[in-house]
C-alpha cells in the first residue's frame, strides 16, 4: 500500500471479509424460517436465499483470504485523505438519526432542519472552518436549513399532494 | 411508415405545453445535478419517485428522461472544470477536458462536448425509434428460460466484467440480490427476512438503496474522508470551436456514436467501456500536432469521442429497458422502479400495451436534446455559477431531498433509519472499491429473475436442463460463459 493512499489496510480488508460471512451466516438463518413448497426441482421461495447465502460465504471467505494474502486485488484508491474524521461522521450521522426519530413528532420542516444544521456544521468540521462554532454561524446554518426545508415542503405537499408530515393541521407548517 | 406515425403520435403527445414544460423541468434539472458534485441522475430520480403518486405517468417519465440526459450534458462541465471528475463515465472527458481548460481551451472542450452529445445521443434516438419496436417484437417470442438467461447476462456482465475485482464485484451483486429477497415472495406470498416488521412486507424501496448508497454515503464519506480535499476550478473561455476544431470534432463524434451505441443496446450496460475505447480509438488514428496534444495540452477529439460515445451508450440503454425491461445502469434500474411504480412492467408487451406512452417518451427525447443543448451552449455561465455553493451546504441540503425521497414513499420513520444503514453500507463499500451499480441492479432485477427461473423450472417439470434445450436460451448460457471466460483468456494472454 503506497503511502498517503486510501487504500485501506489488510486487516480492515479482513474484517469486511468477515462482515461478508456474517452477512451470509443471516441469510442462511433467515432461508430456515421461509416456510412454503419448495415447487418442482427444489425452487421455493427459499432457493435465492440459500444461494445468496453459499455465495456471499463463498466471496466473504475469499475476500479474507485475499486480504491475508497481500490485500485485495486491483483496488483502486477510493480517494480523500488515509485517516477518517470521526468527529464530522458522529454530527451527520445524528443529523440523520435525530430527523428519523422526530419526523413524526416535530414535523418534517422542524426535524429537516435540524438535520441540516448538525450536518452542516459536522461538514464544515471536516472541512476545517474554525468558524463553525460560532453563534454567527449557527445562527445562518439554522435560517439556511429552514429556507431549504419549508419550501421543499410547501412544493411537495402543496401542488404534488405527496404525504409528508406537518406540525400543525393548517398543512403550512 | 408505422414507426413513423407511432412517432408522429408520440411528438403530439410529448410536445403539449404541460409535458413539454416537464421536459425543460427535467433537463434543467439534469444538468444542475450534472453539474453538481456529489449528485447523480440516479439518485436525483430516485428522490423524485414519489411524485409517481401524483403526475401522471407520460408526464412524469418524460421528466425523469429529461433528468437522466440533463444529467449527461451537466456532468462534462464538472469534469472539463474542475479537477475532480464526478463519475466514471466523466473520467475519461476529464483526462483531455481537464488539460485544455488548463491551458485555456475551456470554451471548445465544452462546445465540443455539448455538440457531441447533442449529435450522438439524436442519431442513437434515430436507432432507438428504428429498432426498438423490432426488438420488442422478436422479445415477445422470448420464454421465461431466455428471459432468465437475459438476466443473468445483465448480472454477470455489470459484476463480473465492469469493475476492478470479480470478487467484489459478485459480492455486491449477491447483496443486492440479497435485498431484493426481504419481503413477501412473488409467487408464494411467503414472508422472507422480515423479522416480524410489517413495514419489511412489501420489501426494501429501491429509492431507499439508491438514495442511501448514493446520496446519504456521499455525504457521510465526504464528511469521514474528503472535508480538506481542495478542489482548484479551471477558468472558462467563450464557448467556441475554431474551424479546425470542427474539422477534428464530427469525425469524432460520428466514431464514437458507432461505438456507444451498440454497448448500449445489448443488456450488458455501463459507459465505461464504449468510453475508454473511444477514446483509445482517437487517440490512435490522431497524426502529428494533434496526436502531441494528447496529455500534454489537450486534444479536443479526447473529449469529443468520449462525451459523444456516453451519450450514445446512455441513449441506446432505453432499449433493453424498454423492449427487454432490463435495466444496465443505477438510472436505468431506477426508472424501471418508476414504471413499477404505475403497475407497468416494461418488457416486449410495452409497445402494444402502452404504445402512446413509449412514443411520447420517444418523442422527448428528441425534443429533450435539442433542448439541453440550448441549456448548455449558450447558458454554460449560469451552471458554472451553481459549482460556486459550498460542500458544506451542498450536502447538507442534499439530505433534505434524501429525506423527502426516502420518507415519501411509504411516511414511514422506519425507512430513515434503514437509509441510514444504507448509507453507511454505501461508504464501506466506497472505501473499500466495491462496485454499486451491481447492488441495484440486482436488488431491482433479483425478484424478476427469481420468477422467471421459477417459472422456466416449472415449464421444465422440474428439469435445469430446459435452459440447455431452446437454442435462445442455449445460445445465451454460452454467451455468458464467454463473457466470463474471453476477457480473463485475453488478460492471462497479455501476461505470458
Amino acid at each position: 500500500m503506497p503511502e498517503g493512499s486510501g487504500i485501506p489496510s489488510p486487516r480492515a480488508q479482513a474484517i469486511v471479509g468477515a462482515g461478508v460471512l456474517l452477512v451470509a451466516a443471516g441469510m442462511a438463518f433467515g432461508a430456515l424460517q421461509i416456510t412454503g413448497d419448495a415447487g418442482y426441482g427444489g425452487v421455493g421461495p427459499n432457493f435465492l436465499p440459500w444461494l445468496c447465502a453459499a455465495v456471499l460465504a463463498l466471496c466473504g471467505a475469499w475476500l479474507i483470504g485475499e486480504a491475508r494474502t497481500g490485500g485485495f486485488r486491483e483496488a483502486s484508491d477510493p480517494g480523500g485523505h488515509p485517516k477518517a474524521d470521526v468527529g464530522a461522521f458522529v454530527w451527520v450521522s445524528a443529523g440523520l438519526l435525530t430527523n428519523a426519530a422526530l419526523i413524526g413528532t416535530v414535523g418534517f420542516i422542524l426535524s429537516c432542519t435540524l438535520c441540516y444544521v448538525l450536518a452542516v456544521q459536522g461538514l464544515r468540521r471536516a472541512s476545517g472552518q474554525p468558524q463553525a462554532g460560532a453563534p454567527g454561524t449557527w445562527a445562518r446554518d439554522v435560517l439556511t436549513g429552514a429556507l431549504i426545508s419549508a419550501p421543499v415542503f410547501w412544493a411537495f405537499t402543496q401542488f404534488l399532494a405527496i404525504n409528508l408530515p406537518g406540525l400543525t393541521e393548517t398543512g403550512w407548517l | 411508415m408505422e414507426i413513423f406515425d407511432a412517432l408522429l403520435a408520440g411528438f403530439a403527445t410529448a410536445a403539449t405545453p404541460v409535458n413539454l414544460l416537464w421536459a425543460l423541468v427535467g433537463c434543467a434539472l439534469g444538468t444542475a445535478v450534472g453539474v453538481l458534485p456529489g449528485l447523480g441522475p440516479a439518485v436525483t430520480v430516485a428522490m423524485l419517485l414519489p411524485i409517481t403518486a401524483k403526475v401522471e405517468i407520460t408526464a412524469s417519465m418524460i421528466f425523469f428522461a429529461g433528468i437522466y440526459y440533463g444529467a449527461m450534458y451537466g456532468g462534462s462541465t464538472t469534469s472539463i472544470l474542475l479537477n475532480t471528475p464526478g463519475e466514471t463515465a466523466s473520467m475519461v472527458t476529464a483526462m483531455e477536458g481537464n488539460k485544455m481548460a488548463k491551458s485555456g481551451r475551456a470554451g471548445a472542450a465544452l462546445a465540443t462536448a455539448a455538440i457531441g452529445s447533442f449529435v450522438a445521443g439524436t442519431i442513437a434516438t434515430v436507432v432507438v425509434t428504428l429498432f426498438a419496436p423490432g426488438v420488442a417484437e422478436f422479445a415477445v417470442k422470448l420464454g421465461p428460460p431466455e428471459y432468465f438467461m437475459l438476466m443473468v447476462l445483465a448480472f454477470t456482465t455489470v459484476s463480473a466484467v465492469l469493475g476492478q475485482s470479480t470478487l467484489r464485484g459478485m459480492t455486491a451483486l449477491f447483496i443486492g440480490l440479497a435485498l431484493g429477497c426481504v419481503g413477501m415472495d412473488q409467487i408464494t406470498g411467503a414472508a422472507r427476512y422480515t423479522a416480524g416488521q410489517m413495514e419489511l412486507l412489501d420489501g426494501i424501496d429501491i429509492v431507499l438503496v439508491a438514495v442511501g448508497l448514493f446520496a446519504v454515503a456521499e455525504v457521510l464519506y465526504c464528511a469521514l474522508y474528503e472535508g480538506r480535499v481542495s478542489e482548484t476550478r479551471n477558468r472558462m473561455g467563450r464557448v467556441h470551436m475554431t474551424r479546425r476544431d470542427w474539422r477534428r470534432s464530427w469525425p469524432a463524434w460520428l466514431r464514437a456514436t458507432a461505438i456507444g451505441t451498440p454497448f448500449g443496446c445489448i443488456p450488458a450496460g455501463g459507459t465505461e467501456i464504449p468510453t475508454f475505447l473511444s477514446y483509445a480509438t482517437e487517440k490512435k488514428l490522431a497524426k502529428g500536432e494533434d496526436k502531441a496534444e494528447f496529455g500534454t495540452t489537450g486534444a479536443i477529439e479526447g473529449v469529443a469521442g468520449p462525451e459523444a460515445a456516453n451519450n450514445a451508450t446512455v441513449t441506446a440503454a432505453m432499449i433493453p429497458l424498454l423492449t427487454l425491461g432490463i435495466p444496465t445502469s443505477n438510472t436505468t434500474a431506477v426508472l424501471l422502479g418508476a414504471f413499477q411504480n404505475y403497475g407497468i412492467n416494461p418488457g416486449p408487451q410495452l409497445f402494444s400495451s402502452s404504445g402512446a406512452l413509449v412514443w411520447a417518451l420517444i418523442a422527448s427525447l428528441y425534443i429533450g436534446n435539442v433542448m439541453l443543448l440550448v441549456l448548455n451552449l449558450p447558458m454554460v455561465g449560469l451552471w458554472v455559477k451553481l459549482l460556486k455553493i459550498p460542500r458544506p451546504q451542498l450536502y447538507a441540503g442534499i439530505l433534505i431531498f434524501a429525506t423527502v425521497g426516502a420518507y415519501g414513499m411509504r411516511q414511514s420513520a422506519f425507512d430513515l433509519f434503514l437509509l441510514y444503514g444504507i448509507g453507511v453500507l454505501g461508504v464501506v463499500m466506497r472505501r473499500f472499491d466495491f462496485p454499486t451499480a451491481p447492488v441495484v441492479v440486482g436488488m431491482i432485477l433479483g425478484p424478476l429473475a427469481e420468477a422467471q427461473m421459477r417459472n422456466a423450472v416449472a415449464m421444465g417439470e422440474g428439469s435445469w436442463s430446459i435452459f440447455l434445450q431452446r437454442p435462445m436460451s442455449l445460445t445465451l448460457v454460452v454467451i455468458v460463459v464467454l463473457v466470463l471466460v474471453v476477457p480473463r483468456w485475453l488478460a492471462r494472454r497479455r501476461r505470458m
